[in-house]
């Protein structure tokens, strides 16, 4: 996959997750960060920071993007969430405006 | 994110967030957010975090300072705008407009990032609290801040209107930046655009246009005046394509086509040697489609050509048919008549795209005029008289059939098709008792059209006519069957004609020369013996002969002469001068007819067998005539001109019309009847109206005429009148 397709979303302890652009852009929040007109750091870089996200919680995110997508395109599967996530998942999601 | 609050059970806490919330946190936050809406105004956003500033207003949002970052956004962008304002109000002359585009474009970028990094709070802060979202609410600000901008709200619209008006001189400006400008306008809302520039856009088209279309129409004809409104027109359509919003086009070509067509009509139709009446009589098809098709645009434009053309029609078409110079000609008459209708039939077809009710304009037209000469039935039998005799001789079917369909259009705006009816009868025997006939086909094909058209009632005379001539045929052959002794000698043809079915004739007989008398009366004894029961009657006035004859120096030719003429002829096997009393005791045939029997015979160049003294150009009482023996000619046939159905004379016609009118009586009381069977009571007014509806199809019935008949029906005891009303008449059965 060539670089200008990824993203880079790294979480609060610094943990680095590469991910395909189209799965990052389902967060609509993500989406106009890496589209909006003026050349913001995130659109030049390529990279989001993002420090109040845990390394736990982003890597959970970063599963439903891909599962989204796929569920999107069709495939029906069931996407487990562990009940102790539930909380800082849905403050995640209310912020990525997914 | 809802949250259902069913589980009352269950609280749910809000959310504790790590930063320790101190008073200064707003302002802090504020700061940031309004120092990166300064950066991204000065073009300066790439080194901004969009992250940060998105978490920043996330926060200030959730920690319920949404209106402070609301109230600081629009008072920022507000303080922004004006400063914008000031730079495009400082903007010189040409520079105007493109400062502000150049301006607008800014902002409209800012807009979109400020919206994007504000979206949380477009997407929660403002739908709860009834706000104008981020993007709505720039462009209001734009809208107050720069476009009300007293300076620049009367510049902008005064800089676009010349813009205007100097394309419309001719001048080339830059399109682009005004579909921009525009766009922004429009992008504002419907109703800036409008107030801001629509309209006065349209007032001062509707100006400059009232004053063009004065100085066009002063000094340019009907032809270029149009050419000029179209080209106007469509000028203005363009210029919505390219820069206006698409629904001012209807609006402004309304402004166009009252300005420079509806306030003009009048002059422009009547324009002199230019106006719609020249047009028309020069075919302009191209002058005459693009005043239609303008003209169709306004009210009552097609209406005031309509009503142009018909009058014309009906002058240039009544001056055609009262016109003492053409009824000499009934030929020439009917073939104008034609040339005027395929010539109309042209200009709407090319020029008026076909429009129905220029066609039934057209043909009312010719309905009123054709009516208003008496003659006009007579005269169209002729012409097809003259076509069937001559005139399709080489001529392809389907131009016979093209020709005689014109005939019947020309048929069809008769009132008194009776009258063509008495006419064409007479005309058709002529021709099948001469053989003159050119086309059996056509004929038939002719007979067809009227029966499709009037019924077949109207043609069963005609075709009666037609199988007679059949039957003679057969007759004569049985007859010199049964007579072999025949073979030599002069050849009898006879025609049994039905009487009835063939136009009445006087039956005046005259002297036939002895040997053919003999034959004739062989002839009467068959055909008395075939056919018992019968009455035989000659009618020698409607024959032909052709005799051979030997001339002074030897020359022999063979003519082709009528009944009459032959007669004439014969008598002098036995003596060399005759004067006329002489002819008309030896012959018998009445004067008139006697009369114009020598005129052809003595008096046409070419075709003088006879030789008349005193040599004058008219038949005298006292004239004597003789043998021409000096008489020669190419050919050995000569075919001496035989009285040729023509035009009749006054006294003539008088007779026919009477016959008409005698026809008539019948079939008006039979319409009286027919309608009152079923209708068993009716008024006077209804009957009328009633019976002239029946016969329409035939001729236009008289109302006075109508009355006798009622009034004759009411003496014979078909109808009373009703004992109350006198108004109401009964049917009696």
């Amino acid at each position: 996959m060539r670089k200008e397709d990824t993203v880079k979303l790294i979480s609060a302890e610094g943990f680095e997750f590469v991910v395909d652009k189209r799965a990052a852009m389902v967060s609509q929040t993500i989406r106009n960060m890496l589209t909006s007109p003026g050349s913001f750091a995130e659109t030049q870089l390529g990279e989001v920071t993002f420090p109040e996200i845990s390394t736990t919680i982003l890597e959970k995110i970063c599963q439903y993007f891909h599962w989204s997508l796929q569920y999107a395109s069709g495939k029906e599967s069931e996407f487990h969430i562990e009940p102790e996530l539930t909380l800082e998942l849905m403050m995640a999601a209310n912020y990525l405006h997914t | 994110m809802s949250n259902p609050q069913k589980k009352k059970n269950f609280q749910i806490e809000a959310f504790k967030h790590k930063v320790v919330v101190d008073p200064k946190y707003a302002d802090k936050t504020w700061k940031i957010l309004e120092h990166a809406i300064h950066e991204i105004y000065n073009h300066n956003a790439s080194g901004l975090s969009f992250e940060e500033l998105y978490r920043n207003a996330y926060n200030m949002v959730l920690h319920k300072f949404g209106e402070k970052l609301y109230t600081g956004l629009v008072s920022t962008m507000t303080a922004h705008l004006k400063e914008i304002s000031k730079s495009i109000e400082d903007a010189q002359g040409g520079l105007f407009l493109e400062e502000l585009n150049r301006k607008w474009n800014d902002h409209n970028k800012a807009l979109q990032m400020i919206r994007d990094i504000l979206m949380y709070m477009d997407r929660t802060f403002i739908p709860s609290t009834r706000k104008t979202p981020v993007h709505e609410l720039g462009l209001i600000l734009w809208r107050d801040n720069v476009i009300y901008s007293s300076k620049i709200r009367s510049r902008l619209l005064d800089t676009l209107l010349e813009l205007v008006l100097r394309e419309r001189t001719g001048e080339v400006i830059n399109r682009g930046l005004m579909r921009n400008i525009i766009k922004m306008l429009m992008d504002l809302g419907t109703s800036v655009y409008q107030e801001e520039f629509e309209q006065q856009f349209l007032e001062v088209s509707a100006e400059f246009y009232k004053g063009e279309s004065q100085k066009f129409i002063e000094c340019s004809d009907c032809g270029d005046y149009l050419k000029k409104a179209e080209r106007r027109l469509n000028e203005e359509m363009d210029r919505v394509t390219h820069y206006l919003d698409a629904k001012s086009e209807a609006k402004i070509t309304n402004v166009v086509e009252k300005e420079m067509i509806a306030n003009h009509m009048p002059t422009l139709v009547h324009m002199e040697n230019s106006g719609l009446v020249k047009m028309l009589l020069d075919d302009k098809y191209e002058d005459l489609g693009r005043m239609y098709s303008l003209f169709r645009r306004v009210p009552n434009g097609l209406l005031t050509i309509r009503e142009v053309m018909t009058s014309h029609i009906r002058e240039i078409g009544k001056q055609l048919v009262t016109d003492p110079e053409r009824l000499k000609d009934p030929v020439e008459f009917v073939q104008r008549l034609l040339d005027e209708k395929d010539k109309y039939d042209s200009i709407i077809n090319l020029a008026f795209n076909n429009d129905k009710t220029f066609q039934n304009a057209l043909n009312s037209s010719f309905e009123y005029f054709i009516n208003l000469n008496t003659r006009s039935p007579e005269f169209i039998s002729l012409f097809v008289d003259d076509k069937l005799r001559k005139g399709l001789k080489g001529v392809s079917e389907e131009d016979v059939e093209v020709i005689l369909d014109k005939v019947m259009m020309l048929f069809r705006y008769l009132q008194e098709k009776d009258v063509f009816e008495k006419y064409y009868k007479q005309h058709l025997a002529k021709r099948l008792l001469s053989g003159k006939t050119v086309s059996d086909d056509a004929e038939r094909s002719l007979i067809v059209k009227l029966k499709t058209e009037c019924g077949y009632q109207f043609t069963s005379k005609l075709e009666g006519m037609f199988t007679d001539m059949k039957t003679s045929q057969d007759t004569m052959q049985g007859f010199y069957a049964s007579h072999p002794e025949l073979g030599e000698g002069p050849t009898l043809t006879v025609q049994v004609l039905t009487t009835g079915s063939w136009p009445t004739q006087p039956s005046v007989t005259c002297n036939l020369p002895a040997e053919m008398s003999a034959l004739c009366e062989k002839f009467r004894a068959y055909y008395l013996g075939t056919h018992t029961g019968r009455r035989l009657s000659w009618q020698t006035n409607m024959g032909t002969a052709d005799i051979k004859a030997t001339f002074g120096k030897g020359q022999k030719h063979e003519l082709n002469v009528s009944t009459y003429q032959m007669c004439v002829l014969m008598l002098f096997n036995n003596s060399d001068r005759l004067s006329y009393k002489e002819i008309e005791q030896a012959t018998e045939i009445p004067a008139s007819d006697l009369k114009r029997c020598l005129q052809s015979l003595a008096l046409v160049k070419g075709k003088n067998v006879l030789r008349k003294e005193p040599m004058s150009k008219d038949i005298g009482e006292d004239d004597a005539f003789f043998v021409n023996d000096k008489f020669a000619s190419k050919f050995y046939k000569v075919k001496i001109g035989t009285v040729v159905a023509q035009k009749e004379s006054e006294p003539e016609k008088q007779e026919t019309r009477q016959r008409v009118e005698e026809d008539r009586k019948p079939q008006i009381e039979a319409a009286i009847v027919r309608i009152m069977k079923s209708r068993r009571v009716l008024d006077h007014n209804n009957i009328i109206t009633e019976v002239t509806k029946q016969l329409q199809s035939r001729f236009l019935a008289n109302p006075t005429e109508i009355k006798k008949r009622i009034e004759s029906l009411i003496e014979r005891d078909f109808l009373e009148r009703d004992n109350v009303d006198r108004k109401l008449y009964r049917y009696l059965a």
